[in-house]
């Protein structure tokens, strides 16, 4: 969780609101896009394996790896009228500035080897992901950017409460090889308030909360099709 | 032209069924009471139930007997003759026959002559394809009146006979026993009207959002318990070879079923930004599944985005009259007007969620005055 602590709003504005119920439902198509991703209908229907783990986990790291990058790139794009904004993005970016080390550690638990998954190159996805992350995070005061934190700290809970002890099952792998997936999975009630907080901070005008809702939008896209890479040739 | 609902009836089978009573009629399997009925039953919150079987497991009411029996209760609070109705649409999940579709057969039991015939196919949200089709049908200026009529007997598939049949202690798990200890039997009606009659319903509008494309089966007959075997029940070379790979038993993914808030609140956020709903302007609320599903992250996330419908809105009979299935949403309706009995003006919202393959109907009411 980020180093500054945000205060819950009692309630948000009009343009809030309807920001907040236009990001849902980005949330509830992405999972629905995700639901179709054959790695994750695997999963769904108890057919995911060992194999498919080491796969998920070689295809995540690169993007992961990169993810303190345009986190921190986004910090500095923020201007002094934007310091509190400012202040969470760092927070963040040192929480989770190391943390595909996890990821690397859940790798090597699961029998695979270190220097074949830091070897390993992004896919297309995780390419064009990347790519999107670090132009958007480049431009001045990027708030557009809390649509990408709706997506992936959303993604980050479901991993934890959704995925990891489904794949510890059916893959038969202990809780030592699942600590990346679950290492999103606290502070939900911080993460909400933090969430809350900024949507009005950032959505001050319509334009504004459409670039937020675009940026939700693609970032789940590329998303999807990261992992939909694992099954490609 | 517009369409009212101008009568309801219901129709539950013998005697309120409590939980201590559940497995008295169902049967033991293999002899040995279950270790997972408290907790299902603690997560349903049910806490009775009707069924059209007794403890010998004979059926004291055919599905047709529910379906007769409820669309009476509604034409008996109806100046309108059973033999001026125009068009019969029909819904359940299984029919006492297999084929010809129930509506035929519910047709035959009421003795209405010539009407038109629809049956839906499908599960709990058949009820609202099959009401939206006389809604259609009436707003076209097709007909005068329509009757729908939603029935349900799934006592029959859980029979402990059933269980033994499909391998017995080693076919139940969770999933297969999940519904044994959730769905009942009952039937309800409504008669629509292409104008209104007394105090009535008027149908504002109706609209469903599946999503079978994105997501697998939650809920449904047919497959077998090893799920990498691909065959469905008719591919066996027999229908006793079907039921003993356990293709006849009725399965939920549990798993899967939390799509079912998220899906069923995705629909309402669609429909509000479409400018079709206004939650602060609805007065009640009945959804075919548990309120308190609906609590906690995704309930604060929607009162956070002026979204929510407080629970003193919410109504609901699940926990009495058990879960029905397709017929659910109309026995609601029906005890909801006789209990509740809302003023001209009030408007309601109706939502049946169905998790076979995810698919959420949304039908809005105002209740007019003639």
């Amino acid at each position: 969780m980020s180093a500054v602590e945000i205060a819950r709003p009692e309630s948000l504005t009009e343009l809030g609101q309807e920001t907040l119920r236009r990001l849902m439902r980005e949330w509830f198509n992405f999972e629905r896009r995700l639901s179709a991703v054959p790695i994750v209908r695997r999963l769904d229907l108890g057919t995911f394996s060992r194999e498919d783990y080491r796969n998920l986990l070689l295809n995540l790291r690169p993007q992961v790896v990169e993810g303190s990058r345009w986190i921190s790139r986004c910090a500095s794009s923020f201007d002094r009228d934007h310091a509190d904004i400012r202040s969470i993005v760092l927070g963040h970016a040192h929480d989770e500035h190391r943390d595909y080390e996890v990821l690397e550690r859940d790798y090597v638990a699961l029998g695979g080897d270190l220097a074949t998954i830091r070897a390993r190159a992004k896919n297309p996805g995780s390419e064009a992901l990347h790519a999107f992350l670090m132009f958007k995070s480049g431009e001045p005061n990027p708030g557009a950017l809390l649509g990408a934190m709706w997506i992936i700290e959303g993604l980050g809970e479901k991993m934890a409460t959704n995925w990891a002890e489904r794949i510890e099952s059916l893959t038969g792998c202990g809780p030592e090889c699942t600590r990346f997936l679950r290492y999103h999975g606290g502070n939900d009630d911080a993460h909400m308030n933090k969430l809350y907080a900024l949507v009005d901070r950032i959505c001050t005008t319509g334009s504004r909360a459409d670039d937020v809702v675009m940026t939700a939008r693609v970032v789940g896209r590329m998303y999807a099709w990261q992992l939909e890479e694992i099954d490609e040739p | 032209m517009n369409a009212y609902i101008t009568s309801t009836g219901a129709f539950l089978p013998g005697p309120a069924i409590t939980n201590d009573e559940m497995e008295g009629i169902l049967g033991l399997v293999a002899g040995k009471p279950s270790r997972l009925k408290a907790r299902i039953l603690k997560a349903n919150g049910i806490l009775t139930r009707h069924y059209a079987i007794d403890r010998a497991h004979r059926t004291t009411h055919s599905n047709l007997d529910m379906a007769v029996a409820a669309a009476n209760n509604c034409l008996d609070g109806s100046p309108v003759p059973a033999r001026s109705i125009g068009l019969l649409s029909c819904a359940t999940t299984q029919g006492d026959m297999v084929i010809p579709g129930f509506g035929s057969m519910v047709q035959a039991g009421l003795g209405i002559p010539g009407a038109e015939l629809f049956t839906a196919h499908g599960i709990c949200s058949s009820s609202a394809m099959a009401v939206k089709v006389a809604v259609n049908s009436l707003k076209l200026g097709e007909h005068r009146a329509a009757l729908v009529v939603v029935s349900e007997l799934a006592s029959r598939l859980f029979k402990n006979t059933r269980y033994e049949a499909a391998g017995g202690e080693d076919a139940i798990d969770f999933n297969s026993e999940f519904l044994r200890w959730m769905l009942s039997d009952g039937a309800g009606a409504v008669l629509i009207e292409g104008a209104p009659r007394g105090r009535c319903l008027r149908v504002d509008w109706m609209r469903g959002f599946s999503h079978a494309n994105a997501l697998p089966v939650c809920m449904g007959i047919g497959a077998p318990t090893d799920a990498t075997d691909k065959r469905t029940w008719q591919d066996f070379a027999t229908y006793a070879e079907a039921e003993a790979a356990g293709a006849l038993l009725i399965r939920q993914d549990v798993r899967l079923l939390e799509h079912i808030v998220k899906l069923g609140v995705d629909g309402a956020l669609r429909l509000i930004e479409e400018g079709t709903l206004d939650v602060s302007g609805i007065d009640h609320l009945l959804c075919h599944y548990s309120s308190h599903h609906f609590r906690g992250k995704i309930a604060d996330m929607l009162d956070m985005a002026g979204a929510g419908i407080p629970q003193e809105k919410w109504y609901t009979n699940l926990y009495t009259r058990g879960n029905t299935g397709a017929a659910s949403i109309l026995i609601m309706l029906d005890e909801f007007m006789r209990e509740v009995r809302p003023a001209p003006g009030a408007k309601i919202l109706c939502m049946v969620p169905e998790s076979g393959r995810f698919n959420t109907a949304y039908m809005q009411l105002t209740v007019v005055e003639e």
